[in-house]
């Protein structure tokens, strides 16, 4: 009986993780991490464009904030919604892609200052973007 | 050269004040409350402080460590509970450490993840092979003082210095008290997590400490700790000055390098990583000694780092399987921040089954003679015996409703 209370237990936490249904408070918590994603893609593209980091760094790091934006474009885009909140919804998959891809251009470009500085303003609008929906 | 000697405090405290998971934590805690937790830290300071100071006393009188006791104390039975539960903390620690270790030789090099892993698990192989316990000691320890830009950092991302100071005062002014109290259990938690006292109460019997050594043991404890707790509240105002204020949530490793290299560029990048990259890995080290320092302990077999690998051969490979077992692990391709984040939540269930033999060995007047406890840290042991006691009943129930901390 402990054993299933346990596992039980478990697959809570893990439901909660990821997959499910999406509610709005689960669309204002993914909102905020596409936010954070793109906020964060615009500091290292700043950091990029003013010649304050490394080849390297910037490489991997921005692989990885990239990663996890698709991650959640790909999540958004499929799984179900309770009523009212599906167009919010699908929309935060397509800006997570958008913020997926130009972050893809930091890794692929983490010393082109240009690049990284004409990318700024855009990760910015996304993060405003995803920020409204959350609301 | 006296100030050589407190290295062991300093690798225990970096390595278990600020690995991975602490590393990420408080300046998630500083992301998400800014400056309100910073009462915390010092709370989970003063306590580590009083039960290392504790078992590095019993080690230095009795020459008995932790594990020593926990089976003396507690009997067999309830003893290989205490066991089980810490060898399984020990080796998800281990393997987000090494996963660590990894991801930092990763930010500096840009080579690829798995292959990084193996040459991190060859690394400490190596390094815990050929290198003294004193090396050790100080080669992680000071390395790890790189963080120290943290401190530098924070200052320097100019922090609205009296909101620092309210801080320090408990408080509470949030609409989410469930996440609040998540992460008072979770830095409680961290800063008391029990492989730092069985890594420093061996190292104390490893460096053959005596009655002469117990101002050494107090300044170790003070000075280690005290360090790792000062890098802890650095990394929090890091976390409140800069994260808070845009909105970010910090969950990679090099997201807490960023936070070096937005106020101090490319310079602070560096020492960020290359000091997170000497934390984590003596944080590898620490667990990976403890693992092997507990079964050894427990079962009665010879052990110690100061022995030839051959005087001591069971302990060497129980130290060689564990590294090999957490190597597997971290091939799976498990998120090393996610998983410290979960070993640090468990592991805090497992805090009093730690701590009491320790308060009851530190007050046994047959292995302590005239060094037992005396009143201050009698009743500091109780209360943070309590404080323990709540951190390990709240714990998996917060970790339950705030979804891992996700609120």
């Amino acid at each position: 009986m402990k054993r299933w209370a346990a596992l039980g237990l478990l697959a809570f936490v893990f439901a909660g993780c990821n997959g499910g249904t999406v509610d709005r408070h689960a669309l204002k918590r993914d909102s905020e991490k596409v936010t954070s994603l793109a906020t964060e893609g615009e500091l290292l593209a700043n950091d990029i464009s003013k010649g304050a980091s490394t080849k390297d760094f910037a490489r991997v790091h921005a692989q990885e904030l990239a990663g996890a934006a698709s991650d959640f474009a790909t999540s958004l885009a499929k799984r179900p919604t309770v009523a009212g909140i599906e167009l919010k919804v699908r929309k935060l998959s397509r800006l997570a892609a958008k913020v997926s891809r130009e972050l893809d251009q930091l890794h692929l470009h983490p010393t082109d200052r240009g690049a990284a500085a004409s990318l700024k303003r855009p990760l910015l609008a996304d993060a405003d973007a995803a920020s409204k929906l959350a609301k | 050269m006296k100030i050589f000697q407190v290295a062991l405090g300093i690798l225990a405290a970096i390595g278990g004040f600020v690995d991975i998971g602490d590393l990420v934590f408080n300046v998630s805690a500083g992301a998400t409350f800014g400056y309100q937790l910073l009462w915390v830290v010092v709370i989970g300071v003063v306590g580590i402080i009083v039960y290392s100071e504790m078992c590095g006393r019993v080690a230095a009188i009795s020459g008995k460590a932790v594990f020593d006791a926990v089976r003396e104390r507690l009997g067999f039975k309830v003893g290989l509970m205490a066991l089980v539960s810490a060898q399984v903390v020990n080796l998800m620690t281990l393997t987000a450490e090494i996963g660590g270790v990894a991801i930092c030789l990763q930010l500096l090099s840009g080579l690829p993840y798995r292959s990084l892993i193996v040459i991190a698990g060859i690394a400490i192989a190596i390094v815990v092979w050929v290198t003294s316990f004193d090396w050790i000691e100080r080669i992680f320890g000071y390395g790890g003082l790189c963080l120290l830009v943290f401190a530098v950092a924070a200052v320097k991302l100019d922090p609205i210095w009296s909101q620092v100071g309210h801080g320090f005062v408990p408080g509470m002014q949030t609409q989410n008290p469930t996440l609040y109290a998540y992460f008072v259990i979770g830095l409680l938690g961290a800063a008391l997590t029990p492989y730092e006292v069985y890594f420093y109460s061996s190292g104390g019997v490893e460096e053959q400490w005596g009655p002469k050594d117990l101002g050494l043991n107090k300044a170790n404890a003070m000075i280690g700790y005290g360090l790792g707790g000062f890098l802890s509240l650095a990394l929090m105002i890091v976390g409140g000055s800069l994260f808070l204020v845009k909105g970010i949530e910090p969950e990679f490793l090099g997201s807490i390098a960023l936070g070096a290299e937005v106020p101090l560029g490319q310079i602070g990048l560096l020492l960020a990583i290359v000091g997170i990259l000497f934390a984590v890995s003596g944080a590898a080290i620490d667990t990976l000694f403890s693992g092997a320092y507990n079964l050894a302990q427990f079962l009665g077999w010879e052990w110690g780092r100061y022995r030839a690998q051959t005087g001591a051969p069971r302990f060497t490979v129980t130290w060689l399987v564990l590294l090999v077992l957490a190597l597997g692990a971290v091939m799976t391709g498990v998120d090393p921040v996610q998983l410290t984040e979960f070993a640090v939540i468990f592991s805090a269930v497992a805090l009093p089954l730690t701590y009491i033999p320790i308060l009851l060995v530190a007050n046994d007047r047959s292995y302590m003679r005239e060094y037992v406890n005396g009143r201050l840290a009698n009743t500091l042991g109780l209360i943070y015996l309590l404080v323990i006691v709540v951190v390990a009943l709240a714990a998996v129930p917060l970790l339950v409703l705030t979804n891992v901390g996700q609120g």
